[in-house]
């Protein structure tokens, strides 16, 4: 139940931010419009006879003119239902709920089937649902068709099955063998029943009657309110059933209470300011976004224009924002839900009340005039003994026939708040800056607070700053505004916000920058000042630049505060950076390639030298072995050590280390082999040269 | 019976893929949308926008938000791709969500909504401080302007704020200019300056405050001038989005169709901006824009086509990536002069802005860094709105071989010439030695 109640709790709060006001408009234009866009046709038509039915009713409450024209379709969907025998009576009764406003002509001979159908259906019904579709369909066919002789046999054996189901607390049951009542059930029955009575062929007894009453005020006893007068019926959400909500359940108990006070006579006892909650309900939710919705808010709002029971009144104002310099007069409107004219009555201004104090009512209960052109209660010269603030008006509304009393329901009086704007004189505005022990004015400013000001002054922490001002309302009162303030904007963008408090008329507020030296975290320099005053009450708000303060406060100690963080401009946070390239490293320096090329001649010349010398010295080859083996032996000697340096060269051109090493094994194992031999030759050669 | 078993798994494994047509990498728009309110009656009051997203393809479900039976995830794996937190006043959430579980629900990228409202409850405003900012602490604290207010017949508290001072990003916003001011009542908010992923996209103008308007103020409101956001987003680092607002009722119809007119402004817009501001944001934290996705990244040196293993210090290499944007539909190439990729050891040794041929491919060239190591490219990219792209692709970089150095050193040329000379003389020198007489 907590749980539930918090829940509409929710939906109030919902309704009260769509509706600020808790102020109730009829249903006006904005209904209209959105009534065109909520019902739109598919393909030419709407989707069940169910939706056209909706449609077309909303329509026709509504009085729109410029509708879709859907007769056509409806009427041939309408005979189709109508002539097919397979049709159930829940679309039978449809079809024929839209046809009482489509008005397309129905066979005689199929109108007498389906009377022979919902007649057997009635009887053969088990539910309270079975029961709703066939004796709503046989009324319908009754108003439609005007047959006098649509009679129920046994119409009081059906009201009493119907009334089985009904449960101690006013409440319904949908069948015998479902647990769950439900208020959407209960308006369901009372619907029924009332078609019952209508189409009973004598009178009923007056006892299930009275019983029947009995239940209706026993469930608006069980009505669930908020905490602004609006009530409502709500079912409890179950697992398994489709829960509708509070809109439905309300709707649809209102269609069964107007159908049902419509059939009998007698008064039906309910306290008048129920119907006024319901209608505060229905009002209060604005203009529903879902075509079902839709249409039970328009059809109750219908119902509770023109039930028997008590018809509501509201009482609107076109406008709660009044404003003194364009003089505004104070305008009631009292219509009813749907926004027709109201019976002649009318309407007092009983009080006005401060928000600030609620104490004493301002002004004298008076009346306010009938304009009969527009329909509305003026109240002329009301603003010239009220001066700007928001207050609350306290109306009440008197029927002026006593007849009417018994129709209509009032309500007993109206709070409505109201706002009384005009313009707030500003004067005497100037900024000072006071040395602090002795108070002597070091510079001193006057300010225009209406335009930009560019004031430059400079203090440091042994002074002070005082900016004063005085504010009067146009009928010469002090007045308050609720947004006073004083901004100082470090150039670090660090700000501190200042109220500017009030004595009587004269504002002023003095900051001693010695007190605040911590405050403003050791920051000198720039700070811009800004000025706001603000109310709602106010139509001249301002928010104007002074100027700038130089700050000279002391060097922060080691452990002041550090200014809060500010945060980043998210335009400059993105974006493309600096593009990086590496710089390498410069190349080393080296001679130039002349220079490499005459060194490279200068280590030539030894070798010249070398030549030059063995010439000089008379070099031979006497000692060369004349015999073959050891001339091959030195021969091959030679061409070894030439292999050998040849290898050298290679190496230096394109031969690694290891393929130089594998080839030089190779001929330094051949080298080792030759030379020996002539080595040895050439030894010997030379021992015995020697000896001889 | 048996054929209608075959039948019925056979059509359900065709259906399979439309079934399963959800948020993934290949296309990125959100599709399954939770909606928890806590009253069905803000299905109908705020019809006109569930239904600009229903138009648009999504599917929503709505729950009441204690209803005990609703989850985010099932058998690991979530159910639904975003989340609309339209239940300011929820003390707890029913089922298994909670607090943790709806972080947990945007760390693994998926995408919300939380509209706050004067009774926010302590749960919202946590999610919301999780996200990045922090709403206005006093319960009953409004957003107030006594200067850009909208002008209204039936209200006078100026708690119903005509704001137009919006982001400057048309990736965000659409590239429709939204001339009707924004209709906000609420509470605000402040940014925590330590995110840099929260933006401010509304911001309330200099002269509002945050207060209680019943009550006389006598401290300084915590909340002043343009510091208060009204909307704010966030992208995470996993491109998951968030929007915050302090209000429910923005997103109501009556909003939508309300006409507006800001004081001191004689223009009178037949409709509010409202509309058009939270279907193209709308647009913006569903995926439906702003997604980027890069492919095909490749690199190789000038010249070859292969993408080689590891790169030798001074090649010259070429870097090129597919950059595309998500289109709702379809992807488009992405094209912008502000792709930059980076050569990367520690520090980005090489920073440069890439080319593109408008079909977006974009792609340079530069010379490796003389420097050996590993290093990667990396894409950093990060611009207003859109999805962060990270690429990064570790790639080695060797010194030269020994025999890639320079072999014939002409200033080397006279100790050549002498070792060959000395050769030459040794040569001829044993010829001399033994053979001489």
């Amino acid at each position: 139940m907590a749980r539930i109640l918090a829940r509409f709790l929710v939906l109030l709060l919902v309704v009260s931010i769509c509706e600020a006001a808790p102020l109730f408009q009829p249903i006006s234009d904005s209904h209209r419009s959105a009534a065109l866009e909520l019902f739109t046709l598919d393909h030419g038509s709407f989707k069940s006879l169910e939706e056209t039915y909706e449609a077309l009713r909303t329509f026709q409450i509504l009085g729109i003119e410029k509708k879709p024209d859907v007769t056509a379709a409806a009427c041939h969907s309408i005979s189709e239902t109508v002539g097919s025998l397979s049709s159930t009576p829940k679309d039978l009764f449809y079809a024929l709920k839209a046809n009482s406003i489509a008005e397309c002509k129905i066979h005689a001979k199929a109108s007498k089937g389906i009377i022979s159908s919902l007649n057997s259906a009635v009887s053969g019904s088990s539910s309270l649902l079975d029961f709703y579709y066939s004796v709503g369909g046989l009324v319908l066919i009754k108003d439609q068709s005007s047959k006098d002789d649509l009679q129920l046999a046994d119409a009081e054996g059906v009201f009493r099955s119907v009334k089985a189901f009904s449960q101690s607390d006013g409440r319904w049951r949908y069948s015998s063998n479902n647990l769950e009542s439900s208020a959407f059930a209960a308006g369901i029955a009372l619907e029924t029943l009332a078609g019952i009575v209508s189409l009973a062929s004598s009178e009923l007894d007056q006892s299930l009657i009275s019983t029947l009453k009995n239940d209706i005020s026993k469930l608006f006893d069980s009505i669930e309110k908020y905490g602004d007068g609006t009530l409502y019926f709500d079912d409890k959400l179950v697992d398994g059933y489709e829960y509708k909500g509070p809109l439905s359940a309300t709707s649809s108990v209102l269609r069964g209470l107007t159908a049902f006070a419509a059939v009998t006579t007698g008064n039906i006892d309910l306290p008048r300011d129920k119907m006024l909650g319901l209608a505060k309900f229905f009002l209060g939710i604005g203009v529903p976004g879902d075509a079902k919705d839709f249409f039970y808010q328009i059809d109750a709002c219908a119902c509770l224009d023109s039930n028997r029971v008590s018809i509501p009144l509201i009482l609107s104002l076109p406008a709660a924002v009044l404003s003194l310099t364009k003089k505004d007069s104070l305008k009631v409107r009292v219509a009813t839900v749907l926004g027709s004219n109201a019976p002649p009555l009318t309407v007092k201004l009983v009080g006005v009340f401060s928000s600030v104090s609620k104490d004493a009512s301002l002004v004298e209960s008076q009346e306010l005039k009938f304009d009969q052109g527009s329909g509305l209660h003026i109240l002329n010269d009301l603003l010239e003994i009220i001066d700007v603030g928001s207050y609350t008006f306290v109306f009440e509304v008197v029927l002026q026939e006593p007849d009417d009393e018994k129709v209509y329901v009032t309500g007993s009086q109206t709070k409505v708040p109201i706002f009384v704007t005009g313009l707030v004189r500003i004067e005497n505005s100037e900024i000072v800056v006071l040395d602090s022990d002795l108070g002597s004015v070091e510079s001193q400013s006057k300010l225009d607070l209406t335009a930009k000001n560019a004031v430059s002054l400079s203090a440091n922490h042994l002074q002070k700053m005082r900016l004063s001002f005085r504010l009067t309302t146009p009928r010469g009162l002090a007045f308050k505004p609720h947004q006073a303030f004083l901004k100082l904007r470090h150039e670090s963008k660090v700000e501190h916000i200042f109220v500017v408090g009030n004595s009587g008329k004269h504002f002023e507020i003095v900051l001693n920058f010695l007190g605040l030296v911590e405050k403003f975290f050791y920051l000198s320099g720039k700070y811009d000042m800004e000025f706001t005053v603000g109310d709602s009450a106010m139509e001249n708000s301002f928010l104007v630049a002074i100027g700038y303060i130089e700050l000279d406060l002391p060097q922060a100690p080691e452990k002041a505060t550090r200014p809060p963080l500010q945060a980043i401009d998210p335009y400059t946070r993105y974006g493309p950076k600096a593009e990086i390239t590496h710089i390498f490293r410069a190349p080393e320096k080296r001679p130039p390639q002349e220079l490499s090329l005459a060194f490279l001649g200068l280590t030539i010349l030894p070798l010249l030298g070398f030549f030059i010398g063995l010439l000089r010295l008379g070099v031979n080859m006497k000692n060369f072995p004349s015999k073959p083996v050891p001339a091959a032996f030195a021969f091959l000697f030679h061409v070894g050590i030439g292999a050998v340096l040849l290898l050298y060269v290679f190496f230096w051109l394109k031969l690694d280390l290891f393929q130089t090493l594998k080839v030089l094994g190779f001929l330094v194992v051949f080298l080792v082999f030759i030379g020996h031999r002539i080595l040895s030759h050439l030894a010997a050669a030379s021992a015995k040269l020697k000896s001889a | 019976m048996g054929k209608l078993w075959v039948i019925s798994i056979a059509s359900i494994s065709i259906l399979l893929p439309f079934l399963c047509n959800a948020f993934s990498p290949e296309s990125p728009t959100d599709r399954r949308l939770l909606v928890l309110l806590d009253d069905f009656a803000i299905k109908s009051s705020h019809s006109i926008y569930f239904n600009s997203l229903k138009s648009r393809g999504f599917d929503l479900e709505f729950k009441l938000a204690d209803d005990p039976k609703i989850a985010l995830q099932r058998y690991g794996q979530y159910l639904y791709d975003a989340l609309i937190l339209f239940c300011p006043s929820v003390e707890r959430f029913g089922g298994s969500i909670d607090y943790a579980a709806i972080i947990d629900f945007v760390d693994s990228g998926h995408d919300l909504i939380i509209a706050a409202d004067s009774n926010a409850s302590d749960l919202i405003r946590e999610v919301g401080n999780e996200s990045g900012v922090e709403f206005d602490e006093d319960p009953s604290a409004m957003v107030i302007d006594h200067i850009s207010y909208a002008v209204s017949e039936t209200e006078g508290d100026h708690t119903l704020i005509a704001s137009d001072d919006l982001i400057k990003s048309d990736v965000i916003l659409g590239s429709k200019r939204i001339a009707a001011p924004i209709l906000f009542r609420g509470i605000g908010h402040s940014l925590n300056p330590a995110n840099n992923l929260v933006l401010k996209v509304l911001s309330a103008s200099p002269s509002a405050y945050s207060a209680n308007p019943k009550s006389k103020l006598s401290t300084p409101p915590t909340l002043i001038g343009s510091a208060i956001s009204l909307v704010s987003i966030v992208q995470a680092r996993n491109n998951a989005r968030i929007l915050i607002t302090g209000t429910l009722s923005m997103f109501s119809n009556r909003f939508f169709r309300s006409g507006v007119q800001k004081a001191g402004s004689h223009t009178k817009h037949e409709k509010s901006g409202n509309e058009q501001f939270l279907t193209e944001i709308s647009k913006w934290v569903f995926h439906e824009r702003c997604h980027l996705k890069a492919v095909n990244v490749k690199h190789h040196k000038v010249g070859e086509t292969d993408e080689p293993a590891l790169y030798r210090i001074n090649d010259e290499l070429e870097y090129s990536v597919e950059i595309f944007e998500w289109s709702g539909t379809s992807w488009e190439p992405y094209v912008a002069n502000d792709v930059q990729v980076q050569f990367y050891m520690m520090s980005p040794y090489v920073l440069k802005t890439m080319s593109h041929d408008k079909k977006g491919l974009y792609s340079t060239s530069f010379k490796v860094p003389d420097v050996y190591g590993v290093f990667q490219f990396k894409v950093e990219y990060q611009k207003l709105g859109y999805t962060s792209l990270s690429l990064s692709k570790q790639i080695p970089v060797r010194p030269y071989r020994h025999n890639e150095y320079e072999r014939f050193i002409p200033a080397a040329y006279p100790y050549y010439g002498a070792a060959f000379s000395m050769m030459a003389g040794f040569f001829i020198f044993s010829f001399v030695h033994l053979y001489s007489k």
